[in-house]
Formats: structure tokens, C-alpha cells, sequence
């Protein structure tokens, strides 16, 4: 009879033991996207370790199970495969992109009986926010929708109407232009160009065409969907080209590694980040006002969380401080909430339950976080940010800076 | 100088050996390569014709319900996975209006695409500046109402697969061709080794008719036309020999 009871604190469901609990993370830890895995992965170590070093998680440390996937569907497939099937993690936290994800959702609807979930994404694109696979992701950040919406009332409301979009060739590309598209139409509006890139163009790559193209549209403001090193591409060319317009990012793409590459090397970095405008999911991490981000300012410090040694094939020197590394941050802040909410017997059956008991939660960024089953996204706001004195800065006013 | 002008008649009859050798084997490698383009180009282009249209009538019916829920990211996610197979260059879907909404042209959607009818389901061949030449094959979303899927397939390919099966077809026949080249010239030398046996008997007792069948028995012992034809020259020998003498002509030993 005793033997069909668990013994406390042994280990109640995979992923989970006496003493730890793991958690799966693929992401793009190579590649020209590298700088977002490593970002999001060096902000949540932050928080774990601080937790494990407080004893973890009613005695269970957190342990982040880590495979590179350099932002490619077919690696990222495979390592999900490997978490899933052989590491048998509790669940799967932090992946990176909307084509890689995209890919993986359909894997945790075939294994469903499992009941492995997929935590806060670092990707804003729809398809783990409806049905048929929303019932097996948790969302904490705003959707590329929300991202583009805003960007799109405030580019409209201070008359720039004509909306052109540069974009990646796939999923994620098609989800910011889905929204921007979405987001004119009240308005009476429609995307006046656009154009393309592959996924895995360098910054090193050219983009004379893509600006010729949009261009050609004569547009009010460009938003792009993409990731740093081609949208920082994108900008170097558009103001070469003089194609002098607002040109808005959302936060996908990693806003210090694009300021980072645009003004590396130049006198004249100025000249090309006058324009620009990104959108972003979390609050700026200056302003350390904000308790969330203070703690955040003051771990980072402490642990200095660097990138698993195993996955760095190529050289990347981590920021002090980035929205990504932040967002990892606060990713782990919530999932350490429902780890701990789970009890001391940790039941994967039990997560959803656990997720959905967060209510009204006070993560320490002024917005409160819920969830539900009409709600699988915790965060809803958006902010704005520009560069000043080569850093980025909150946006007071659209008008005073692009009117 | 007489045997000088019998060598030149051996080889020139070689001569036109080898060139019947090289015109039958031109006439086959010709035919044969001919019928493998129009084979291989023709098979090839239905099979990738009919492999695209299956592409885009796969893609139409798994587009209703995204479609339908306006989910374009995974509309975009679903096309992404086929451009990849080989053969298919690129990928767009339009709406029942003419929009655009999903694609995976890259640096952006060329003008002869952009301004043409997105609503045809009509099989078209296109030349597209920068990107090749293709033939673009159409399916209809739900009877056409929800849009329609267009799949190009690169006929750029279809050619480079001409191209190496025709290598692959001129190989094998140089191959045979020089063999058989060869075969010829043995085969021509080894038919040809007993005529220039009778030719040096013939020269041999033209000189010397006293010379007789010495040295050549092997030759007239032959059960051949080279033996007869040797046998035959002898008998016209010795008879001019009794004619001269006036003499009764001796019956041949060998009969």
C-alpha cells in the first residue's frame, strides 16, 4: 500500500525530484539571433539562482535545461523532442521566435497526455494565443498584435498614415505584418509596401533592395519585424538611401544588439537612430524606480549570469542590462509564483490550475499580472522607447519627435 | 610499288569500315540523346507540374479553417514548410479579393506578379526578372470563395536535370563508341591477316614462279576462301608455266 503513495519528497512526476525541479529551454544560442537566447537565458538565470540560493523552490532547486537551436525550426523540433521524450523536463520555458515555436506547438498537442506546457515564450505572434494549440502555451508578455496596434494608432494619430513594412520571410514576419495590416483597418488604411528579407541575413547583408522597394511606396513610417541584425541592416540603408521616415521596431528585436551594431564604429550614430522608434513589452530598465527592475538591476550586478559555456560557438560580450534580459527576468519571477503554488508535490496535472489561481499578482512593474482560461497572457501594456544619448529612452511624445 | 598500291586498297577498304563504324554509332548517339531529352524534359516537367498542382490543391484544402480563423502566421508557418521541397521556388496565397496574404518572395513580390490577376487558377509560365524562369500552377480555396493558392516551380531545374541525364547518356556512348572502335580495327585486321597472306603468295609467285608453294603451305593448306584463292593462283602459276614449256599441265597435290 505504501509503495502506490509517493514518500514525501520524493519524486512526485517527471521533471521533478527531491531536490530539483527542470525546466526545458531551446533557444538561439548561435547564429545571428544568438544575442536574444543569451539575453533571455542570463535574465532568468538571475532570478532562479537567486531563488536557489534562498533555499529554491520548497526545497527544490530550479534547474534550466538548455539546448541551442540558432532560431531555426527543424533544431528547435528536435530539442523539444529531446526535452519532451528523454530529459523529461517538467515543462518547457523561454524558447525564442515565432517560426520556431510555431513548429513546436503541434508536438505538445500530440503528447497532450503528458501535460507539458510551454511558459512565456519570448515571441508576441498569435498562434500559442488561439486555438488549436492556445491551451498548451502561457503567455506573459504583449502580442505582436497589441506591439503593432500601438505603433500604428500613434503613427496614425499624429497624421503618418502611410504604413510600409519591412519583414522576415516567415511566420513571425507574416504575424507583425498580420497585425500592422489589422491594426490600419479601422483607420480606413492599408499597408502602402513591403518587402522582405531571409531569416539569418547578417548585418553585413545588404538591403538596397528592400529599401528601393518601400521607397517606391512613399511612405509615412516603416515598422519592421525582425530581428537586430537585419533590421539594424534595414536602418544603416534606409538612411543612407534617404529614405527619412520613423522607422519602428517591435520588441522582438533585441533593441541594444540593433543600437549596438548601428553605432559600433561610427561618429555619426546619431544620424541614423534619430528615427527610430521600438516598441517594447516591458518597462525601461533605467528606471529603477520601478521595484521589479530594481531587483533586477541589483541581481544582474550580483550574479553576473553568464551564457551555458557548452552552447557558444561565437563570440558575444552580454549587455549589463537589455528589455531581453529583463523580460527573462520577469518571465522566471512568474514561474518561480507557480512553481511555488504547485505545493510541495509538483504535479504537472497540476499546472494549469496553478497558473490559473494568479490573479491580480504584483510582479513589481506598476501592471498587474492574471490569468485564465479566457486569459493565457499575463502582461497586456506596451511601451515606447527611442535613443538619447545612445541609449534608449521611454517616448514622451510622438508628436514632439516624429509629428 | 604494286604492293605499295594493294596496302593503300586494305586500308582505304578500312577506311570505310571505321566510317560506317562512326556514322551507325553517330545516328544511334544522336537518336538515342534526342529521345532522352524529349523523354526526361517531358516526364520531368509533368511530374514537377503534377507534383505542384498536388502542392497547391494540399495547401488550399489545409488553408480552409486558418483561413477561415484568419490565422495568417500559421497560414505563412504551413507554406514555409513546402517551399522547401525541391523543385518548388516559390509560394503565394491570395485572397477571394486579389490581397496578398501570404507569401515567400523575398526582397518582395515582383511586378509581374504583384500587377497580374492573383485570382486566375490558370496554369501560366512566367519569366521573372532576377529569379528565373517557372511555371506557376494555381488551386482554388473552398471552390475559390476563400482565395486561392499559387505554387512556381523552377523550370531552371527541369533543365538542369536534362542537362545531366543528356551528360549522363553522351558518357555511355563515347564509352561504347571508342570500344567499339576498337573491336572494329581488331575484327577488320583479323578478317584482313589471310587476304594479305594470298596477296604476298600472289606477289611472291608473280617474282618467282619457280618459287612455287614453298614457304607457303600453311596458306594453301587452308580450308578457306584465303586457301582456295591461294590453290587458285597456283593452278593459274604452274599452268602459264606449262604453257610457256608446252607441256601437259600437272595435276594439284593438294587436289
Amino acid at each position: 500500500m505504501g509503495l502506490c503513495w509517493p514518500r514525501p519528497g520524493a519524486a512526485s512526476s517527471s521533471g521533478v525530484t527531491d531536490g530539483e525541479i527542470v525546466l526545458g529551454m531551446s533557444a538561439a544560442f548561435s547564429g545571428p539571433s544568438r544575442g536574444l537566447g543569451i539575453e533571455l537565458f542570463r535574465g532568468a538565470s538571475a532570478y532562479f539562482e537567486h531563488v536557489n540560493r534562498q533555499g529554491g523552490v520548497r526545497g527544490r532547486r530550479i534547474v534550466l535545461r538548455t539546448y541551442d537551436d540558432g532560431y531555426q525550426p527543424d533544431p528547435s523540433v528536435k530539442n523539444t523532442m529531446t526535452l519532451m521524450l528523454e530529459d523529461e523536463v517538467f515543462s518547457l520555458f523561454g524558447y525564442v521566435g515565432t517560426p520556431t515555436v510555431t513548429r513546436v506547438l503541434p508536438m505538445l498537442k500530440k503528447f497532450q497526455e503528458r501535460r507539458i506546457y510551454l511558459f512565456f515564450p519570448f515571441t508576441g505572434a498569435q498562434p500559442q494565443r488561439e486555438p488549436p494549440y492556445g491551451d498548451f502555451a502561457f503567455n506573459l508578455r504583449a502580442s505582436y498584435r497589441q506591439e503593432t496596434a500601438g505603433l500604428v494608432q500613434n503613427f496614425v494619430g499624429i497624421g503618418r498614415k502611410r504604413i510600409a513594412v519591412f519583414y522576415q520571410a516567415d511566420a513571425y514576419g507574416r504575424s507583425g505584418w498580420a497585425g500592422v495590416r489589422r491594426a490600419l483597418k479601422p483607420f480606413g488604411e492599408r499597408i502602402v509596401g513591403e518587402a522582405t528579407y531571409r531569416r539569418g541575413s547578417k548585418f553585413t547583408g545588404i538591403m538596397r533592395d528592400q529599401v528601393e522597394i518601400l521607397k517606391a511606396a512613399r511612405p509615412d513610417a516603416v515598422i519592421c519585424i525582425g530581428a537586430y541584425a537585419a533590421c539594424a541592416a534595414f536602418l544603416r540603408d534606409a538612411v543612407d538611401l534617404g529614405l527619412r521616415v520613423p522607422i519602428a521596431n517591435v520588441s522582438f528585436v533585441g533593441s541594444e544588439n540593433l543600437l549596438n551594431l548601428i553605432t559600433q564604429g561610427r561618429d555619426d550614430g546619431k544620424r541614423y537612430t534619430e528615427l527610430l522608434v521600438n516598441s517594447q513589452v516591458v518597462p525601461s530598465y533605467h528606471d529603477v524606480a520601478i521595484p521589479a527592475v530594481g531587483q533586477y538591476q541589483e541581481l544582474m550586478a550580483r550574479y553576473d549570469p553568464q551564457p551555458p559555456r557548452e552552447l557558444l560557438r561565437e563570440d558575444y560580450t552580454p549587455f549589463s542590462h537589455s528589455f531581453v534580459s529583463l523580460e527573462g527576468f520577469l518571465n522566471a519571477k512568474v514561474m518561480v509564483e507557480i512553481l511555488d503554488r504547485l505545493g510541495d508535490r509538483p504535479e504537472r496535472s497540476a499546472l494549469q490550475d496553478a497558473v490559473f489561481s494568479i490573479r491580480d499578482f504584483d510582479l513589481g512593474i506598476g501592471e498587474l499580472v492574471s490569468f485564465g482560461p479566457e486569459r493565457r497572457q499575463g502582461l497586456q501594456k506596451v511601451y515606447y522607447t527611442v535613443v538619447d544619448e545612445g541609449r534608449f529612452i521611454p517616448l514622451d511624445s510622438w508628436k514632439d519627435r516624429f509629428g | 610499288m604494286k604492293i605499295q598500291l594493294a596496302d593503300m586498297k586494305i586500308q582505304k577498304l578500312f577506311r570505310k569500315t571505321l566510317f560506317g563504324v562512326f556514322f551507325l554509332f553517330g545516328v544511334i548517339g544522336v537518336s538515342t540523346s534526342v529521345l532522352c531529352i524529349y523523354t526526361v524534359d517531358t516526364h520531368l516537367s509533368e511530374e514537377y507540374e503534377s507534383n505542384s498542382r498536388d502542392i497547391a490543391k494540399t495547401i488550399a484544402d489545409a488553408s480552409v479553417d486558418i483561413l477561415l480563423n484568419r490565422n495568417l502566421t500559421a497560414l505563412q508557418s504551413l507554406i514555409d514548410q513546402f517551399v522547401e521541397i525541391q523543385g518548388i521556388s516559390y509560394i503565394y496565397i491570395t485572397s477571394e479579393t486579389g490581397e496578398f496574404l501570404a507569401h515567400t518572395f523575398v526582397p518582395g513580390i515582383p511586378e509581374e506578379i504583384r500587377t497580374g490577376d492573383p485570382t486566375s487558377t490558370v496554369t501560366v509560365e512566367r519569366s521573372l526578372p532576377g529569379m528565373g524562369d517557372f511555371v506557376e500552377v494555381a488551386s482554388p480555396i473552398l471552390v475559390g470563395v476563400a482565395g486561392a493558392v499559387h505554387v512556381g516551380m523552377d523550370t531552371g531545374l527541369v533543365a538542369l536535370k536534362v542537362q545531366r541525364a543528356i551528360g549522363q547518356q553522351v558518357y555511355l556512348i563515347s564509352i561504347i563508341f571508342v570500344v567499339g572502335i576498337l573491336a572494329a580495327i581488331w575484327l577488320v585486321g583479323q578478317a584482313s591477316r589471310p587476304v594479305d597472306g594470298v596477296l604476298a603468295f600472289a606477289v611472291k609467285l608473280a617474282r618467282d614462279r619457280k618459287a612455287d608453294s614453298k614457304g607457303s603451305e600453311k596458306l594453301l593448306a587452308r580450308n578457306d576462301e584465303a586457301g582456295e584463292l591461294a590453290r587458285l593462283f597456283l593452278h593459274f602459276s604452274r599452268a602459264m608455266d606449262r604453257d610457256k614449256a608446252g607441256g601437259i599441265p600437272q595435276p594439284d597435290p593438294k587436289g
